[in-house]
């Protein structure tokens, strides 16, 4: 008999009626979550889908198209160093969909941008992937039992397929609890620069508990069912728990699977549709974020002045100022506090964490929803919610930006609040000050343009360049 | 007619790279070491440069960053034509923030060229040989090296590599041993916090990163502190003292430009020699 294992097997028709419902239930309460935070995203500028997809079609055959070999340089070019092609092909900026999708696949699929923070790090791709796995599994399954209603020969839950799919579901489970546990334990220590919240308790509880009786659903089928030799062996974990159960009996067995089967379901259906009302809705928000996001650290967004008379300002100092994907991109952040480790201006103590500016302008987007498109948010962006200081502390090195592992751009939200205050006459001190000799003498020093070669070694013997009045390097 | 040992585009206008010398290489005594061993170094390799002289401006960096946006403009597009009036296209710098700006503001207001960052075009010399090295003055020991990497340069451009190479062609045979290597380096690199117009703001004593992160540089045991960026260097320096250390800090060109072969009269004479070595080199 080849392996396999019945789906909704010893679960009665009206168990599954009710599941069916309830599945449709959590769908719309997850819907629903969705929809409010899309609501607050809205009150951005929009992110112009229309002009991205057409950049995508646009750009296209240039995706598909191999990139041309660079030719050979010709012999008068030779002196030219080679790296200066190579660099300025790199710096090119595609703005496409490719992109976003290679994005979302690699960074997010990938977790490329998760490593390099110690265990906290492994123990996210150990969730990660035995999540996804997991979510993979259960798909898979649904498909086998829909083909099954069309026609009997569809079903593909069986055989050698069966075996493998139930080994790599017993192990992707274990690497789930374990990154749970990891990061159940890394609660309790409470590292500072990682974000608490009451709930987080009860996502991990709620997973761990998914795991769980996970297992032990197949454990119990184990029992009354019985396999033997490849059918039971593909999965190790379940036959070991199984001998727990062992004493039950088979009709003892079938009642506790039952059970254990609807708690689990009921756990699956909670989570789901707590996802975009918990911690968990970076599930959501982060992949997205990765997708819209374009990231090009060292590079900032020009103020026209078209756009200057049309608004009437420079830079933004109302939340509903910044475009859609910089409000999403403030409900990707889990606050998982990397920015704050890498900051310079927090490390030195000075007002600002790239983490907290990311959350103070979460809650004030939140609480800006309903005051409308016109009337005035409930708390002023500048002073109420970020304070000068903590702008002018940035030193825009983009440590914050680099780390991020959903690509929220910190930076660029800090910059756009700067511009604002700039505009304002919102700088004094030394700082004004050179910028005014900026504008008077294009230097920071507001020295003559006369004397900005006299620091030139001479060739020839005299004359030797007046002794020019050297300036000291303080600031 | 002769040539000063830095031409400006005026003077030599068949050049082939400007080197962008920014505003710390033209007016702060300290960078401006910087961009005289740096001329000595392009000369010794006989590369056929020019300096826009009095026609550069600031490239707005600092502005931008502040968020004084029109004001950047205004520099951005002034220096956008005047490297449009003499046709530049690769152009060297030897401030991270200048090469960012060039590299990557310029081109969304119409300025396209090809940018490097001095220790890039070093590296290349020094591989394809145009820059040839004295062999070290016997019993002159070099103290131990480690190298701060800039911001703008190791994590925003991802220029770590050359810098390495440089430095380590500049301490074979030394005895210096290998470059002194801090946690933070490449990508992962500390601010000197000069960046985004600190380099203009007052930073109470206690607050300074210049003396955290040159804490981190003494932590190696390194008596010189190699820098690639002119706010660094001052930083560094600034962050030295206040670790009551005497270590040397320098950029990676005045590293470098001690090995250049003896020269009594140094870097005048290095253009005409260039001339005759390599054709390339447009006589001017």
């Amino acid at each position: 008999m080849t392996p396999t294992r019945e789906t909704f097997g010893n679960i009665p028709q009206s168990s599954q009626w009710a599941f069916y419902i309830l599945a449709v239930v959590s769908t719309g309460v997850f819907a629903y979550g969705v929809w409010r935070r899309y609501q607050l995203w809205r009150q951005g500028q929009p992110v112009g889908w229309r002009e991205l997809g057409i950049t995508a079609l646009r750009n296209m055959p240039t995706l598909l198209r191999r990139r041309p070999r660079p030719a050979a340089p010709a012999a008068a070019e030779i002196d030219a160093p080679p790296t200066l092609t190579h660099l300025s092909n790199q710096m090119e900026l595609k703005a496409a969909i490719g992109p976003g999708v290679k994005r979302v696949l690699v960074d997010g699929l990938g977790q490329q941008r998760v490593k390099g923070r110690g265990a906290a790090g492994r123990a996210h791709i150990a969730l990660f992937a035995g999540f996804m796995l997991l979510l993979l599994g259960t798909t898979l399954l649904e498909l086998d039992h829909i083909a099954g209603w069309i026609s009997k020969n569809l079903q593909f839950h069986h055989g050698t397929y069966y075996v493998v799919y139930e080994f790599v579901l017993d192990i992707a489970g274990l690497f789930f609890l374990l990154g749970c546990g990891y990061f159940l334990w890394r609660r309790t220590r409470r590292p500072a620069s990682v974000g608490h919240r009451g709930s987080d308790w009860f996502v991990l509880g709620t997973f761990i508990a998914i795991g769980v009786t996970g297992y032990v659903i197949e454990a119990l089928r184990i029992v009354w069912q019985q396999p033997h030799g490849i059918a039971a062996q593909c999965s190790p974990v379940g036959l070991w728990l199984s001998q727990a159960f062992a004493g039950l009996g088979e009709p003892g067995a079938r009642q506790w699977h039952l059970a254990a089967w609807w708690a689990h379901a009921l756990l699956i259906f909670g989570f789901f549709a707590a996802i975009p009302f918990t911690r968990l809705f970076h599930f959501i928000a982060g992949p997205l974020n990765l997708f819209l996001s374009r990231p090009a650290m060292g590079q900032l967004q020009p103020v026209t002045m078209e756009e200057v008379e049309r608004t009437g300002r420079v830079g933004v100092n109302d939340i509903r100022q910044f475009t859609f994907q910089q409000l999403l991109s403030l409900d990707a952040c889990m606050e998982c506090g990397r920015c704050e480790d890498a900051c310079p201006a927090f490390a030195t103590g000075k007002p600002l964490s790239p983490k907290r500016v990311v959350q103070d302008l979460k809650h004030l987007m939140q609480d800006t929803l309903g005051a409308g498109p016109t009337a005035a948010a409930p708390r002023a962006l500048h002073g109420e919610t970020i304070a000068a200081e903590t702008l002018w502390a940035c030193t825009t090195c983009s440590a914050c930006v680099d780390i991020c592992p959903v690509r929220i751009d910190q930076l660029r939200l800090i910059l756009d609040l700067r511009r604002h205050l700039a505009n304002e006459g919102g700088l004094s001190g030394t700082a004004a000050t050179t910028l005014r000799r900026m504008q008077s003498a294009a230097n920071p020093w507001g020295l003559p343009a006369s004397e900005r070669a006299a620091w030139r070694p001479v060739a020839t013997p005299p004359p030797a360049p007046a002794a020019a009045a050297e300036p000291a390097s303080s600031r | 007619m002769d040539i000063p040992a830095a031409p400006t585009v005026r003077e030599n206008p068949n050049f082939e790279l400007l080197y962008w010398i920014g505003c710390a290489g033209s007016y702060d005594r300290r960078a401006q070491r910087v961009a005289r061993a740096m001329v000595r170094l392009l000369n010794a390799a006989g590369v056929n440069f020019a300096i826009l002289g009095s026609e550069e401006k600031c490239t707005g960096d600092s502005a931008r960053r502040l968020g004084d946006e029109f004001l950047f403009q205004e520099l951005a597009t002034a220096n956008i034509a005047t490297l449009a009036k003499y046709g530049v296209r690769k152009i060297v710098a030897h401030c991270p923030h200048c090469l960012n700006a060039l590299l990557r503001d310029y081109p969304a207001f119409g300025g396209h060229y090809e940018v490097v960052h001095h220790t890039q075009l070093l590296a290349d010399l020094l591989a394809s040989g145009r820059l040839k090295l004295a062999s070290p003055a016997p019993g002159a020991a070099t103290a131990s090296v480690t190298y701060h990497d800039p911001c703008y340069l190791a994590r925003v451009n991802r220029i770590h590599a050359a810098p390495r190479e440089v430095l380590q062609a500049a301490l074979n045979g030394t005895g210096a041993g290998p470059l002194r290597e801090m946690a933070r380096r490449e990508e992962r690199t500390s601010c000197c916090g000069a960046g985004g117009g600190r380099m203009w703001m007052e930073e109470p004593p206690a607050q300074r990163v210049s003396t955290q992160r040159a804490r981190e540089a003494l932590g190696t045991g390194a008596g010189t502190v190699a820098v690639g960026c002119p706010f660094c260097l001052t930083q560094m320096t600034d962050g030295v003292a206040a670790n009551g250390s005497e270590a040397r800090v320098l950029d990676v060109a005045e590293i470098l430009a001690e090995r250049l072969p003896a020269n009594p009269a140094s870097g005048s004479p290095a253009v005409a020699t260039a001339n005759a070595a390599g054709p390339a080199v447009a006589s001017a």
